[in-house]
């Protein structure tokens, strides 16, 4: 747990050294990854909860906490899938478990500030909302700035290579969402066949 | 034998006298009333209207109506009805007698097929004599003066057709004069009859898919596709102020608007008005007259969901009544509405040749008299109406918006903040919090100076000394580890 916490100080303060340590063997571990993003839902969750009148956009009936994980975890899963994938294929050297560390690391900004940045909206007017969004803009540039530093270091890449292995991922995340939508949907289709066939089976026995 | 008789006799006249006891009329309206909040839902709500009466014609000298078009409520209360089906305009006095039939049975007096009648203060009757493409004239006393047909200009073409559906005179003697199938807006004509130009045309808006098409499509394509048009008008109806209420159909919001003089939308915000989802998400309500009362509550008649709207002056929901059935109370056609000064409402049910009456419930008077009071911006005089309002209605939205605008204006900004919650307005409760903070700043300016000092010392000195200080403890519990980290991060 400190540990993690000691990881999660030097991403903030030196993002590149991070992305050079954590490839030495044994410096991360799975669960490392898992904490930062129980971290990040928790915080989303915070921040959702602790929203001033005023900028809530939401009921509170309206937020599904199973939601908000999906939201979070699925993006996080198939980014380090397809990114892996990518960089595996155009000579990257990451392994896919500092892949998976590293890209849970990148959510740390956003897990440090949203929760701040959030309270301050009980401060705050409607017309003031630029500061607001402002510093959540910070929070997620901060973090897409860290992914993409962590795409290039992790991988050793030239900058140019990084910008287009990150397009490819994206384009990899789309066809994996797209694919998994396509099996749901046909393995539904399976499933609701078998329990029929075998309803109609016991209708005849 | 006989004493059974006797007693079955008794009995039976026993139960006949109960027959002659009129049966407890049922009070229960046919529709249940309710409010659309700011939520999008539909929230249950006190009637504002309930079924009065009906006149049909059948006793009065005039005979039956046949598919009345119109119904016109003078400022005498005296009720002008457009009797399309039998080509006549029934006057009727404010008690509802019969006063005379207007249109003659011969000559240019002959009306044919009218669609609408607009009555002017002095007591000219203009009548929109559609079959005959035509605006007729009749005098007080339902003489034949004057007609005004197709007007001549190069603005209208040739190729235009005629149909003059409704109508209305303004305080110069113009004429507006709705068209049906007309989609460059109202037809001005002065006294004289001469064409003075269109009025208010709908705009076509800007869309992403006509723009697509317009820059693949060829020549070729580009013919065969349908012109876009503005939408029609139904209606237009003349408010106290000046302002032309018009009506427009085919179109989810912005479907009744608040016409200025120059033709500009006042009530804006591209509002939806009438029932939202209920139709079915492809259908949108169609709206075919308007009426306006003096403190510019306007009530609307939709002919997709036969209900009546009624709205305040801002375009905010207050009552919606009606529907489609058999019932009183219900339509199976209706085609106009009118009101008169006492708040009664006259809609004109083409499907069942009558106009029904109806008057308005005590809280519907309430919320009337407060909404005018709100809109004119005399807040703390309408305050007190407006709780009377919440006891007989707490689900009443806009009662706590504007109780919420009453505080605000006495500076009770916290009172305010929780009504403007309970009101779902985030806009105004942001703003009454920004007066609040200003007051919480003035009041705790020591303590808040103090906390800010606090808390620069807990982060700068205490957090990262006790951060030390843990971390210290941590290294000299498991030294065997924090060897090998060590090495790892850089300090």
């Amino acid at each position: 747990m400190i540990q993690t916490f000691q990881l999660m100080k030097q991403v903030l303060t030196h993002p590149f050294n991070f992305y050079n340590d954590i490839q030495e063997p044994k410096k991360i571990r799975w669960i490392d990854a898992i904490i930062v993003i129980v971290l990040a839902f928790l915080a989303k969750m915070i921040s959702i909860v602790v929203t001033g009148y005023a900028f809530q956009t939401r009921e509170a009936y309206e937020v599904s906490y199973m939601q908000e994980l999906v939201w979070l975890v699925v993006p996080w899963l198939t980014w380090s899938i397809a990114n892996w994938g990518v960089s595996a294929i155009l000579d990257g050297e990451g392994k896919f478990k500092e892949v998976f560390v590293g890209s849970a690391f990148a959510l740390v900004p956003y897990v440090i500030m949203i929760v701040p940045v959030t309270l301050l909206t009980n401060l705050l007017a409607l017309d003031e909302n630029s500061i607001y969004s402002f510093l959540v803009n910070v929070a997620i540039y901060w973090s897409a700035w860290l992914l993409l530093i962590k795409v290039k270091v992790l991988h050793d890449f030239e900058p140019w290579k990084v910008i287009w292995i990150t397009i490819l991922s994206i384009i990899g995340i789309a066809i994996i969402w797209f694919i998994g939508i396509l099996l749901f949907g046909l393995m539904n289709q399976l499933i609701n066949f078998l329990t029929e066939l075998w309803q109609e089976l016991n209708f005849r026995r | 034998m006989r004493v059974m008789k006797c007693v079955t006799a008794a009995v039976v006249a026993f139960a006949l006298l109960f027959t002659f006891i009129p049966g407890e009329s049922s009070a229960a309206t046919p529709y249940q009333g309710y409010i659309w909040s700011s939520k999008g839902r539909d929230v249950a709500s006190i009637n504002g209207y309930v079924y009065k009466q009906s006149i049909d014609g059948f006793e009065m000298p005039s005979g039956a109506f046949s598919a009345p078009e119109d119904v016109f409520v003078a400022e005498d209360n005296s009720v002008y009805i457009v009797d399309t089906g039998n080509s006549r305009v029934v006057q009727l006095d404010s008690s509802l007698k019969y006063v005379r039939t207007i249109g003659d049975s011969e000559g240019d007096g002959v009306l044919s097929e009218p669609k609408g009648v607009y009555v002017t203060p002095d007591g000219t009757i203009y009548v929109a004599d559609t079959k005959n493409a035509r605006i007729a004239l009749f005098d007080k006393n339902g003489k034949y003066m004057k007609q005004f047909g197709k007007p001549e200009s190069p603005l209208i073409g040739d190729t235009f057709s005629y149909s003059p559906s409704k109508l209305l005179v303004d305080k110069r003697g113009y004429m507006f004069v709705v068209s049906d199938g007309n989609t460059q807006g109202l037809l001005q004509i002065d006294q004289k009859g001469a064409f003075k130009g269109f009025y208010g045309a709908n705009h076509i808006g800007f869309s992403w898919g006509r723009l697509l098409r317009n820059m693949f499509a060829t020549d070729a394509q580009k013919s065969q596709m349908a012109t876009i048009k503005p939408l029609e008008f139904s209606n237009a109806v003349l408010d106290n102020e000046g302002f032309i209420f018009t009506t427009t159909l085919g179109t989810e919001t912005s479907q009744i608007k608040r016409l200025s003089p120059v033709g500009v939308d006042t009530i804006g915000g591209n509002r939806q008005f009438g029932d939202r989802w209920s139709n079915g998400p492809f259908m949108v309500s169609s709206f075919v007259d308007v009426s306006v009362d003096s403190n510019g509550i306007f009530t609307a008649l939709d002919l997709q969901t036969s209900k009546v709207f009624q709205y305040d002056k801002l375009g905010n929901m207050l009552f919606a009544f009606g529907g489609l059935g058999d019932q009183n109370g219900l339509f199976v056609t209706p085609s106009a509405l009118a009101q008169s000064t006492d708040g009664t409402l006259y809609v004109a049910d083409k499907g069942r040749n009558r106009i029904d009456l109806f008057r308005t419930t005590p809280f519907a008077r309430l919320v009337q008299k407060a909404s005018a009071l709100y809109v004119d911006g005399r807040y703390d005089e309408a305050e007190s109406l407006w709780n009377e309002v919440l006891r007989e209605n707490a689900n009443y939205e806009l009662a706590y918006l504007a109780i919420g605008k009453a505080l605000y204006k006495a500076e009770r900004y916290k009172e305010a903040m929780s009504y403007f919650k309970l009101a779902n307005s985030r806009g105004d409760y942001s703003v009454a919090f920004k007066e609040y903070r200003k007051e919480y700043m003035r009041d705790h300016f020591f303590s808040i100076c103090l906390i800010l000092v606090g808390a620069v010392i807990l982060l700068r000195y205490l957090i990262p000394w006790v951060w030390r200080l843990v971390a210290r403890r941590i290294r000299t519990k498991r030294p065997n580890r924090g060897v090998q980290q060590g090495g790892g991060i850089p300090q």
